[in-house]
This record gives structure tokens, C-alpha cells and sequence, in this order.
């Protein structure tokens, strides 16, 4: 389902249209409006909720891009990807409030986004601390360890001795101003929003690009079956690990984008639910396709508001339903990913697929 | 001395809880080839079944039997309504279904039950310990030992001596050559699920009378994955060792690295066991070892 038909009458005359990411002026168009939407239409017309709405499916986007590139692309199944992202969001939270930075970095706002390609790094490696195994073991084990790995991490490194640092207590709380990109200070919604988007657009593109390196056809063939790409000649270890590294990176960069959004950092904000969130979101959205991650994250983001929306007005008649409501997310959830599982196997990308070849095949579609 | 004695007696009477669920999901796993994520809340679902049954009144064995037989009818539905139609599909998508469930069980049992901690009340075994020598033990801690290891006794003769059982077994061995010789699979599947339904509502019963009942019981869905993988994922007796084994080894280190690393450490002492024990035996004790041909 990878290659998407072009209409009749495309025809490329040399290796750089072949390989061009838009290849006809109507996907330049598309292209364009939704650069329009993104950057013109959304940030002046959305009001502040609907804003943070979108702050939340950029924060899914950017988490599930990681789980979709070792589920989807690389084959590793990791059921403890928001380890990873409590990495990062930790690195960059400690970075900014214990390291001695100099005035003149504090002054022209070069701490946070120093602390984000730190976060990046240091989730990377710590992804590849807990891929490690995958050398040795796959399929079920593989998840265990990287269940493993949650436990770890949040339960028990974050929660028992990364939080005692400068005695807080539980949460770090970042002071207003600290978190400074540039001479801009990340303090309301839209702020958060523009560098959501540029922080999605820039990972969407580095690992699309990447998909289509050597390093990504050798992920997809260890996917597909690693017996053979080690026959092939793939040093499966290397781009397992590989793998792990850029999934961790990305993660890391998803965490540390997040405490702009957040008033204190606590590991509640990145539990086991969390990383099987991520996991439901490539599944709903579709496995194998970035698109996917993007799909599934803005469907689950929205059916989640709107099941709040349509909670609320009969809250008056029944309290029990808002209090619980937490509950009834989860049962919706579950409930969600099982009939996906069962109708839709092959998630949202699929079915866009379908009606971009439908309509780029149209009216002759054999 | 006596102090570890006490901690050893103590992790193998709970580990019998915990093989006792071990065996629900190696079933599972045996027949089906299903990795079930869902035990925990499996657990959770009889617990509170027969919790609900005991605070209105009902003794407690009877109590226990309505939620086995709940336990029965949910695990065919389960399996009828949802793993039926996924025979066949990739390890994730069932994997994931699982998931789904559980969140989907969890949720409705926090809908329907809350999420504060629950007792049996009137204590269903007396608090008065026993002593067995220079040995203290709890009388909870001991019958719910007996109660599992009778339970694992009867599964085992279930497996051994009767027509389903040989079927179940036959089954898990040769799916194909099973079919062949006129055994029923989708029969089968859903038998596999009820004692699985089954046996995790009788050890979240136990658990719930030594700790009290709160989501919390549902990480002994969690902890059964160590003790599976301890095992061997297709062994039967590797589940019931695993199962006592975990059972030791978290009330060791609840006792013992405590001091050293306080806190979470007889949680998350099994994970990290299991991470370093995959690295030098990936098949487990007992586990069928798979060579891989292209």
C-alpha cells in the first residue's frame, strides 16, 4: 500500500522527478493549502481551547511517529515508548533548572532549545540502553523487555531518584519565562502551537526522508523477515539498534516539546497507559505509513474531546458520569482499538489511500 | 534465619496465587496462541464479582462459585465476541485487541465499582496466625496457598483425565492433526478462555482477601508475564514453578534490597529479573525453542 498511483499522463524524464516528494502541481497545491491552514487559518481563527486541542494532537503526533518507526517500519514491537518521552521531557526540565547556563544563553534564549536536542540525545541513547535485548530476543519477549523498560524508567529511576534532585518533591515546576525559544517566551497557546508545528513538520520530514535512505530499506526488510535480511547482507543489530536511537530521539524531542505545555512535570504525566495510548494510535491510524501516526492521533485527540463535549450536558442530570468520565475514556478506548482491530485492520491511512487512488485512477480504475 | 524463612514461605504461598493465574494465561497461550494482556483485568472482574456477592451476604464459597460461573460465561462471550474472528491475524493486532480489553474491562469496573480499596468484610479467614514450627503465618496467607494449589491440582487432572482436556491438550499440540481427528478448535478457544476467566477471578478473590481489592489487583496481570516467560511460554509446569518463583523472588527483594533502594523495588525487582533473564535464555525454562528457516 506503499505506492500511490499517479494519474494518467505523469510521465518523469529524469531521476530527480522520479524521485520528488510532489510529484504533479496538484499535490503542490494540496500542499499548499495546508501549509495555509497550518500557519494562516488555524493560529488566528482557533480560539484558546481548540488551540490546546491542537497542542495535543501535535504531542500524539510527535510520540507516535517514534512507536510507528519501530512497530511500522522496523517490526519491534515496544509497548514502553513513554519512558522515552519522560526521558526527554526530564533531561530538558533538569537541564533548564540545574545547569549553570550563562547569562548571554538565558538572555537570547538558547537554553530551552539546547535542552531539547540534549533531551533528544539522551532519550536516544537510553532507547538503545533497553533495544539492546532485541538482539537477542523478538516477537512477545521483545515487548516484555521494552514493558520493562517503562517500569523501570518511570516507576521506578524517575519516581525514586530523578525526582529527589534539588528537593522538590514530586513535580518540577518551571518557572514563567524559562522557557524561552529565541526571543520568544513560550508562555500561551499559540506560541506553543507554532512550535509544535515546526517541530512536527521538521520530524515528519526527517523520518520520511530517512524511510527512503539505506537505512530505512534495511528497517523495512528487517520487518518483513530479519532471517533474510541477515542473508541480504543487513547487520540486523545495527539498524535494530538504529532503529531504537531514532524512535528514542524523537520521543525525547516529543517530551521536552511537552513541558512547554505543561505546568509541572511528574511521572503521572507519562504512565504505562501512555505508551499503550501511542501504540492504539498507529494501530487506529494505520501501520507502515506516517500518515498513519498523524491520522491516528488527530482521530483519537478528537473523538476524545467530542465524547467530553457529549458527556457534558448530561452531566447535570447524572454527576456520575463527569466524575467517572476518566473511565469511560478508557472503556471507549479499549472498545475503540478492539473494533478496530476487527473492522478496520488496516487503519485510516488505508482507507486515504483508497480515495487518493480513487480519484487519481478515476473514471478507469484497472 | 528466621527472617528469610518467613520471607521464603510467605513469597511461596503467594506465588501460588500467582502460578495459579500463570496457568490461566499459559492455557490460553497453549491453545490459542494468544498473548493475553488482559489477565490483570480478568482478575479485577471476578474479584469484585465475588466481592459483591460476599457483602450482600452470601457465604463465601458460594460467593465464589457465581463468580466462576461468571467467570465461565464472560470468557466464552470474550472469546466469541472478540478473538474468534481474529484467528489467523498478525501477533500485534491480537496482542492489541487484548489490550483494548483490558482498558475496556478497567474501565468498566472503575465505572461500576469506584476505585477506592475494598475488604472483605466480615474477614472471610481469621487474622490469628498459625504456628508451623518456629514459623508465623498468616491464616489468609495459608488457605489461600491451599485453595490455589487444590485449584492447580484439579486443572491439572481437568488437563490429564478428561475428554475436554485431552482435547484441549491435543489442540495446543497439533492444531491441524487436532481438526483431523474430529476435535472442535473454536470449542476449544472458548474453553481456554473460561478457565483462564476462571482461574484469574479465583486468584484475584485470594489476592483481594490478603491485600484488599483496588485496581491495583490488576498488576498481577502484569506480574504473570514474568512468571510465564520464567517458564517457558508453552509449559505448563514452567507457569506453576515460574508463578512460585516470582512469588519468592519479590518478597526477597521486598525484604532484603528494601534498605538499599527504597521504595518501588519489590514492583519492579520481577521486570528487571525477567530483562536480564531473556538475555541469557530467551526460551525460558521449559519452552519449546523455535529454529527459524527463511
Amino acid at each position: 500500500m506503499s505506492t500511490t498511483w499517479l494519474p494518467c499522463g505523469v510521465y518523469h524524464e529524469t531521476y530527480a522527478q522520479d524521485h520528488a516528494w510532489w510529484q504533479t502541481r496538484f499535490i503542490c497545491g494540496k500542499m499548499v493549502l495546508l501549509a495555509v491552514l497550518l500557519f494562516g487559518v488555524i493560529p488566528f481563527f482557533a480560539d484558546s481551547y481548540e488551540l490546546s486541542v491542537c497542542n495535543q494532537i501535535g504531542y500524539t503526533i510527535l510520540g507516535a511517529l517514534g512507536v510507528q518507526l519501530l512497530i511500522g517500519f522496523c517490526g519491534q514491537i515496544t509497548l514502553g515508548h513513554a519512558a522515552f518521552l519522560a526521558v526527554g521531557a526530564y533531561t530538558s526540565t533538569l537541564l533548564i533548572l540545574e545547569f549553570p547556563w550563562p547569562a548571554w544563553m538565558m538572555q537570547w534564549g538558547l537554553a530551552y532549545p539546547i535542552s531539547i536536542v540534549a533531551a533528544a540525545i539522551v532519550a536516544g541513547l537510553w532507547s538503545v540502553l533497553f533495544g539492546l535485548p532485541s538482539a537477542r530476543v523478538k516477537g512477545f519477549y521483545l515487548i516484555l523487555t521494552t514493558m520493562a523498560a517503562q517500569f523501570i524508567t518511570v516507576d521506578f529511576i524517575i519516581t525514586q531518584y530523578i525526582s529527589q534532585i534539588g528537593g522538590r518533591g514530586q513535580a518540577f515546576s518551571l518557572p514563567p519565562g524559562t522557557i524561552k525559544v529565541g526571543p520568544w517566551v513560550i508562555d500561551s497557546d499559540l506560541k506553543v502551537y507554532f512550535m509544535m508545528i515546526v517541530l512536527v513538520i521538521g520530524c515528519v520530514t526527517v523520518l520520511a526522508n530517512l524511510l527512503r535512505s539505506r537505512a530505512g530499506r534495511a528497517w523495512v526488510a528487517i520487518r518483513d523477515n530479519d532471517v533474510s535480511a541477515e542473508v541480504m547482507g543487513i547487520n540486523v543489530v545495527k539498524y535494530k539498534l538504529l532503529a531504537f536511537f531514532v524512535a528514542g530521539f524523537i520521543g525525547g524531542i516529543a517530551g521536552a516539546f511537552w513541558i512547554s505545555n505543561l505546568a509541572a512535570v511528574s511521572p503521572e504525566h507519562f504512565p504505562w497507559f501512555w505508551s499503550l495510548w501511542l501504540v492504539g494510535v498507529i494501530l487506529i491510524g494505520g501501520v507502515g505509513s506516517i500518515h498513519g501516526a498523524i491520522f491516528g492521533s488527530i482521530f483519537m485527540v478528537a473523538i476524545m474531546e467530542l465524547l467530553q463535549l457529549a458527556v457534558m450536558p448530561l452531566a447535570d442530570s447524572f454527576p456520575k458520569l463527569l466524575m467517572d468520565f476518566l473511565f469511560i475514556k478508557e472503556a471507549a478506548f479499549g472498545l475503540a482499538i478492539c473494533m478496530f482491530m476487527i473492522f478496520e485492520p488496516n487503519g485510516l491511512a488505508y482507507r486515504w489511500w483508497q480515495g487518493k487512488n480513487y480519484f487519481n485512477l478515476w473514471p478507469f480504475s484497472y | 534465619m528466621e527472617l528469610f524463612l518467613m520471607t521464603l514461605t510467605t513469597g511461596i504461598m503467594v506465588g501460588g496465587i500467582y502460578a495459579l493465574v500463570a496457568l490461566g494465561w499459559v492455557l490460553i497461550y497453549k491453545c490459542s496462541g494468544v498473548l493475553n494482556l488482559a489477565m490483570g483485568e480478568m482478575t479485577l472482574i471476578g474479584a469484585y464479582v465475588s466481592l459483591s456477592f460476599y457483602s450482600m451476604g452470601v457465604p463465601f464459597l458460594l460467593a465464589l462459585a457465581i463468580s466462576l460461573i461468571i467467570g465461565f460465561v464472560l470468557g466464552i462471550l470474550t472469546e466469541r465476541i472478540f478473538l474468534d474472528k481474529l484467528i489467523g491475524e498478525p501477533v500485534l493486532t491480537v496482542i492489541m485487541v487484548t489490550v483494548g480489553l483490558s482498558f475496556f474491562f478497567k474501565g468498566t469496573v472503575e465505572f461500576i465499582w469506584g476505585t477506592d480499596t475494598r475488604v472483605f468484610t466480615p474477614p472471610v479467614f481469621s487474622i490469628e496466625p498459625i504456628h508451623i514450627g518456629p514459623l508465623i503465618v498468616g491464616q489468609v496467607y495459608l488457605w489461600s496457598f491451599v485453595a490455589a494449589i487444590v485449584l492447580l491440582i484439579v486443572f491439572v487432572c481437568f488437563f490429564k483425565y478428561t475428554r475436554w482436556g485431552l482435547a484441549m491438550q491435543a489442540t495446543a499440540d497439533d492444531e491441524m492433526a487436532a481438526l483431523s481427528v474430529g476435535v472442535s478448535a473454536r470449542y476449544v478457544y472458548a474453553a481456554a478462555w473460561a478457565i483462564a476467566f476462571m482461574a484469574a477471578g479465583v486468584g484475584g478473590t485470594l489476592l483481594g482477601n490478603i491485600n484488599g481489592l483496588n485496581i491495583s489487583v490488576s498488576y498481577l496481570g502484569l506480574l504473570v508475564l514474568p512468571a510465564v516467560v520464567l517458564g517457558g511460554l508453552n509449559s505448563v509446569p514452567g507457569a506453576i514453578v515460574g508463578g512460585i518463583i516470582i512469588g519468592v523472588l519479590q518478597n526477597l527483594c521486598g525484604t532484603y534490597l528494601d534498605r538499599y533502594f527504597p521504595g518501588a523495588v519489590k514492583e519492579i525487582a520481577p521486570f528487571a529479573f525477567m530483562a536480564i533473564f531473556l538475555l541469557f535464555k530467551p526460551y525460558g525454562l521449559w519452552g519449546w525453542e523455535r529454529i527459524e528457516r527463511v
